[in-house]
């Protein structure tokens, strides 16, 4: 930048606020941590200055004044007076010097008659609205209003309940009109299928005719709504956000390794949504909807104990019997005739002790598993199904090719004898794997059930990736922590704990105790052949 | 048969009885600790020769547990400090947020929490005053002034709903504004409760065993009192000129004629006296503010921040429903910072101190707990005193264990 | 009035008062630790100020205050009955320093130095019987410090274990809480990480939108904990 410091601040209540070039008054505010108050805009999205709720008074350079009649209760007439006329912040660029009053009470009052224009015909739903406890008008209303409104009329009604696709419902009554949603869709997706009809109190949002909002990112409409206006029928009337506590961590559907909060009950430690974590790295202020709803996946067919036998034979156990007959299994067979097989949906954590279990055991017989490539965009979603791909190499410390096809074609060729499978598989594979069936010594690591699951005749169960403290490195070679968010059922361990446990008992030692011992080994072990650029694994550190 | 003791009014033939110094424990489970307390005495005879008071039997956690809840949660934990008196605590508790929130109760609000405030105030220094004289033997006392307590508490509970912990004060005024008939019922209890007064006197002050049992018992001189941080009427009656209604005046109680009675000798019996006086002038404090009080007007603050809106605006109304949803959900929030908030509580000065953090739960809420000073000071009055005379003491002391131990 | 005993102290005590200021009609002032024994006695002892007598001792724990910031305040209320003034004297204590007693100055003071180790663990140097007062002897920890779980119990005699008692814990720990509540001894461990919003909104951490995540690090480093 070629201006001094002193040029490129502003003043918002006498507090000087640096902006960068072309920062509007509020997106300079808001790199402050300062709130200016507002609906429609968004960080993340074009202008639209229509709800003038961030009303402002610049008090520096030419002041335009504008005529009032005010009520003056003494005379008992409408007097003539003026007063500044006031500029929305999310419009106005900041200039240098420019001084910005925000607090005064021409401001006040703009605001709290806004506020009071925007409840005109709200309906009294707070009571079944999800989105009371973290809704703007509430927030908004107890700042800068505090009053009753003074229209005592019927309100105005309008649709309540409109399946705008299937994920979206719209109720035409709490919408404040601040078409967020619109832009989302317009700006973020390049898909315009939502839009406002009519005008005044009979504005609503409506669908392009013929259209369903069925695009990828359809919960963003929801998450960008401020008030109850969109909900998401996944989320509906399912939890009280006030209940609800946030845990940072990151998204497992794709390569890209969006960061989320979980939004978990701690009474029940069930996650009841994921909701973006701004990250301007990564993801922005953005998810895909398959991304939110990855959270589902943790509590499906979720594994509470160890299974042993296969078929009609099979008995469940405790975790740690399980891991006893996973020991006892692999002790009968030689121990480089075991494969071992990474998961690219696993954390890197236990993608290295599973890679330390096949050298403790002398085995070179390294597989991955990863889910099959979907359909990306140049958005956010990766063509890339796996979270953790990059980190399954740089805990192996070298590429893995090697992939399922590979392992059946070498069970085939009577080249193994036992497998340790990590994580679990999609269904589309349980035909493919049916010859795993024949060996004594399949021993599954599995937070829910899948065809790695059927096929096994030992199943340990670990905690899913809401429970546990891990790292998915990225495509872009991102390590990103996750923390846990609910705890594992009683007994459960991680993954990276089951496996040390089986190594102990099978006489053998990884060299790690605890999650920061198997990190430094982790980091320590692997840094001289990361493909990664050390540059964006050390800035990794901060973005959890 | 000569007369025993004979013997004892001779000079020379003096009896001297050789005694070990002997350890006793008094409570916590004795009838005359009230409120559970433990007292760890060496005796030489009957003499006390050092004490070690032990409270703590009652500590329920009350300032920890004010961290876990809203503002106006505290209100039902401020009752079980003296629950002899809980009106006065509420009060207490509302006026210290309201200082930080810089508030002003309408006028009319602060006169009906006066008033409730020193019918409480009365019901207290009877309870106490009637116990002391039930421990030394007089059982007739108690039940005449327990008579009192019940008119006060009708009073009460037809207020509040509630006849022991009201739970009645809010931030920013009081739950509900006074019946129909408040008034009239106040004037008629204090007509009895003048009778009781003098009857109770009546009964007390020419009892032989009564007097000599109180006076020049667990005195406490006034330097040392004033060190002890004791407050309030056994401050009073130690001589130390100090009532906070007057000295800091709060609420509108610079606008009242009463008067503060000091004692002299600092002794049980002054105590009892400052006490006796004490309802004498409440009565009169009382009468004033039932004359002064405006007959109409709310009792608290109208500001949505603070008070929930009317219950059919709630269900009305999208605005009174938000103010709703957001004090119940988040609460009152004082604005960020420290302040310590004084009231002249039933057993000297009730203080709070409270620091917020801008949010809805309170970061600390300290309560200085007068019995806590005047229970500590009660060392010096017992020391040297007889076994017997810890009964007269710590009964006029007036510790109250849901206070003292919080 | 308030203004001129802390003009009084400013005056004579200039060295060892950090700051005064006058909030609520509070007078406060802040004094080192090493002069809180020396200006507790010149505020009984001088002749103008004679605040002589004892209301109250008492800390706040702040866990989270920024580095430079200690993290007890220790909150000292004094009352002249001459001028019938009062001051506010505090000072900030680090976790492990020691104050010295004040039960020598104002014979009040020794109860509340007791109750302060017991509620906070805040040693008093010279304290005649610093034991614990309100809790007993085997009781672990000091509860009024912020990092102590308020919902953990610990009896003397063992809850009942009967299958047959089907009674709920006294709290949970989420029981009747208010939405802006923060989970401390969560928070303390790392893994809590959510404020209040109007907290935010005050230390001018608030944003806009979904809480920021920049916001997070800046509060706390990101450090995992490991459960072992």
């Amino acid at each position: 930048m070629e201006h001094s410091p002193e040029e490129t601040k502003i003043t918002i209540d006498g507090k000087p606020v640096p902006f960068e070039p072309g920062d509007t008054i509020i997106r300079a505010a808001w790199r402050q941590g300062i709130e200016i108050p507002h609906y429609c805009w968004h960080p993340g999205l074009s202008v639209a200055a229509n709800c003038r709720m961030c009303l402002v008074h610049i008090k520096s350079g030419r002041q335009m004044e504008m005529p009032i009649l005010k009520w003056n209760a003494k005379k008992k007439a409408f007097l003539p007076e003026t007063k500044p006329k006031l500029q929305p912040a999310c419009q106005i660029e900041a200039q240098a010097g420019m001084e910005i009053d925000t607090a005064g009470p021409d401001v006040a009052n703009a605001r709290a008659s806004v506020q009071e224009f925007l409840l005109l015909n709200h309906p009294v739903d707070c009571p079944i609205c999800d989105q009371a406890g973290e809704c703007k008008l509430q927030d908004y209303w107890l700042d800068h209003q505090t009053s009753l409104k003074r229209k005592r009329t019927e309100p105005v009604h309008k649709p309540k309940g409109v399946r705008f696709g299937p994920t979206i419902v719209y109720d035409a009554e709490r919408c404040i009109m601040c078409t967020r949603c619109i832009r989302v869709c317009e700006e973020l997706v390049g898909d315009p299928v939502l839009d406002m009809r009519e005008r005044g109190n009979r504005n609503e949002i409506v669908l392009a005719p013929g259209r369903q909002l069925d695009h990828r990112y359809t919960l963003m409409t929801e998450h960008v709504c401020p008030v109850g206006a969109l909900t998401s029928r996944d989320f509906r009337f399912k939890a009280r956000v006030w209940f609800l506590k946030a845990s940072p961590t990151v998204c497992p559907g794709c390569a890209t390794g969006c960061n989320a909060h979980a939004d978990h009950d701690p009474r029940y430690g069930k996650v009841y949504r994921l909701r973006p974590r701004d990250n301007p790295q990564v993801n922005q202020h953005w998810m895909c909807d398959d991304g939110m709803m990855t959270y589902i996946s943790a509590h499906e067919g979720r594994m509470y104990g160890g299974l042993i036998g296969r078929g009609d034979e099979r008995e469940g156990c405790s975790p740690t019997e399980s891991i006893r007959q996973a020991a006892a299994r692999f002790s009968a067979v030689e121990s480089s005739r075991i494969a071992v097989v990474l998961s690219a949906l696993r954390s890197s954590e236990d993608n290295f002790a599973a890679v330390r279990f096949a050298e403790t055991l002398g085995t070179s017989k390294l597989y991955v598993n990863a889910r099959p490539d979907w359909v990306g965009d140049d958005i956010l979603r990766s063509a890339d199904q796996n979270p953790n791909r990059a980190g399954v190499t740089h805990a192996a410390g070298r590429e893995i090719d090697r992939n399922l096809n590979d392992l059946m074609r070498d069970v085939a060729a009577k080249e193994i004898e036992a497998v340790l499978l990590l994580g679990s598989a999609s269904t589309e594979f349980a035909q493919q794997l049916s010859a795993l069936g024949e060996l004594e010594a399949i021993v599954n690591l599995a937070s829910n059930e899948s065809a790695f699951t059927t096929v096994a005749s030992v199943v340990i169960p670990t905690v899913s990736w809401l429970e546990d403290f891990g790292t998915f490195r990225n495509r872009d070679g991102l390590d990103q922590q996750f923390r846990r968010a609910v705890p594992a059922p009683p007994g459960v361990q991680p993954a990276w704990k089951a496996i040390a446990t089986l190594a102990a008992e099978m006489g053998r030692e990884l060299g790690f105790s605890n999650i920061k011992g198997l990190r430094a080994l982790l980091n320590e072990s692997t840094s001289s052949v990361s493909a990664q650029s050390s540059d964006s694994a050390a800035a990794a550190g901060a973005t959890v | 048969m000569e007369p025993i003791d004979d013997l004892l009014d001779e000079e020379e033939g003096a009896l001297e009885l050789h005694t070990d110094p002997m350890r006793l424990n008094m409570g916590p489970s004795h009838p005359a600790m009230h409120g559970t307390i433990r007292m760890v005495l060496d005796l030489e005879g009957e003499t006390v020769l050092n004490v070690d008071i032990q409270p703590g039997y009652l500590h329920r956690g009350f300032e920890k547990s004010c961290e876990r809840g809203t503002w106006n949660q505290v209100f039902p934990y401020a009752d079980r400090l003296n629950y002899v008196s809980p009106m006065l605590n509420n009060v207490g508790f509302a006026l210290a947020v309201e200082k930080l929130c810089e508030l002003q109760v309408p006028e009319r609000g602060q006169y009906y929490r006066v008033i409730l405030g020193e019918l409480s105030r009365i019901c207290d220094h009877f309870t106490c005053n009637g116990a002391t004289a039930m421990e030394l033997g007089a059982f007739t006392p108690f039940l005449w002034i327990l008579k009192v307590r019940d008119w006060i508490w009708d009073i009460l509970e037809k207020e509040s709903g509630a006849r022991l912990t009201h739970s009645f004060g809010r931030v920013g005024g009081m739950a509900h504004p006074p019946t129909e008939h408040f008034i009239e019922d106040v004037r008629g209890v204090l007509v009895e409760i003048r009778k009781v007064t003098i009857e109770t006197e009546t009964m007390l002050l020419k009892n032989r065993i009564f007097l000599d049992r109180t006076q020049g018992t667990g005195i406490l001189p006034k330097e040392r009192a004033i060190q002890y941080g004791v407050t309030g009427p056994v401050a009073r009656a130690s001589g130390l000129d100090y009532d906070v209604r007057r000295d800091d005046p709060y609420l509108v109680y610079d606008r009242f004629d009463f008067e503060v009675p000091v004692g002299e000798d600092g002794d049980n019996w002054d105590r009892f006296m400052v006490r006796m006086e004490e309802i004498r002038q409440s009565i009169r404090i009382i009468e004033q503010a039932l004359e002064q009080m405006p007959g109409s007007g709310p009792v608290s603050v109208d500001d949505p921040r603070f008070l929930l809106p009317a219950k059919n605006e709630v269900y009305d109304t999208i605005e009174a429903t938000i103010s709703h949803f957001k004090l119940v959900m988040e609460g009152v929030k004082p604005p960020p910072g420290q302040v310590y908030s004084h009231t002249e509580g039933a057993n000297g000065e009730l203080g709070f101190f409270i620091v917020s953090d801008g949010s809805g739960t309170p970061y600390r809420v300290r309560v200085r707990p007068p019995c806590w000073y005047n229970l500590q000071a009660c060392r010096e009055m017992i020391i040297g005193d007889m076994v017997a005379d810890i009964i007269p003491t710590f009964g006029s002391v007036n510790m109250i264990g849901g206070e003292c131990d919080r | 009035m308030t203004e001129a005993s802390l003009k009084r102290l400013e005056q004579v005590c200039e060295a060892e008062v950090i700051k005064t200021e006058v909030f609520r009609g509070d007078a406060r002032a802040q004094v080192s630790p090493a002069s809180w024994h020396k200006v507790a006695n010149f505020l009984r002892d001088d002749d103008v100020l004679a605040f002589d007598h004892f209301i109250d001792l008492t800390a706040v724990d702040y866990p989270e205050r920024s580095i430079d910031a200690a993290r007890f305040d220790l909150v000292l209320i004094v009352r002249s009955t001459k001028s019938k003034q009062r001051i506010l004297l505090w000072t900030e204590l680090e976790e492990d320093e020691i104050a010295p007693t004040l039960s020598t100055v104002w014979a009040g003071a020794d109860w509340a130095e007791r109750e302060v180790f017991d509620m906070f663990g805040i040693r008093f140097e010279g304290h005649p019987d610093l034991r614990r007062i309100l809790m007993y002897d085997e009781f672990e920890g000091h509860p009024l410090r912020k990092d102590y779980p308020i919902d953990r119990a610990q009896p003397l005699v063992p809850y009942r274990n009967a299958e047959d008692i089907h009674k709920l814990p006294p709290f949970g720990i989420e029981e009747g809480q208010p939405f802006g509540r923060v989970d401390w001894s969560n928070r303390l461990k790392g893994q809590d990480q959510q404020v209040s919003p109007s907290i935010a909104l005050h230390s001018g951490q608030r944003r806009t939108l979904s809480d920021s995540d920049e916001f997070t690090s800046q509060t706390r480093p990101a450090e995992v904990t490991s459960e072992e």
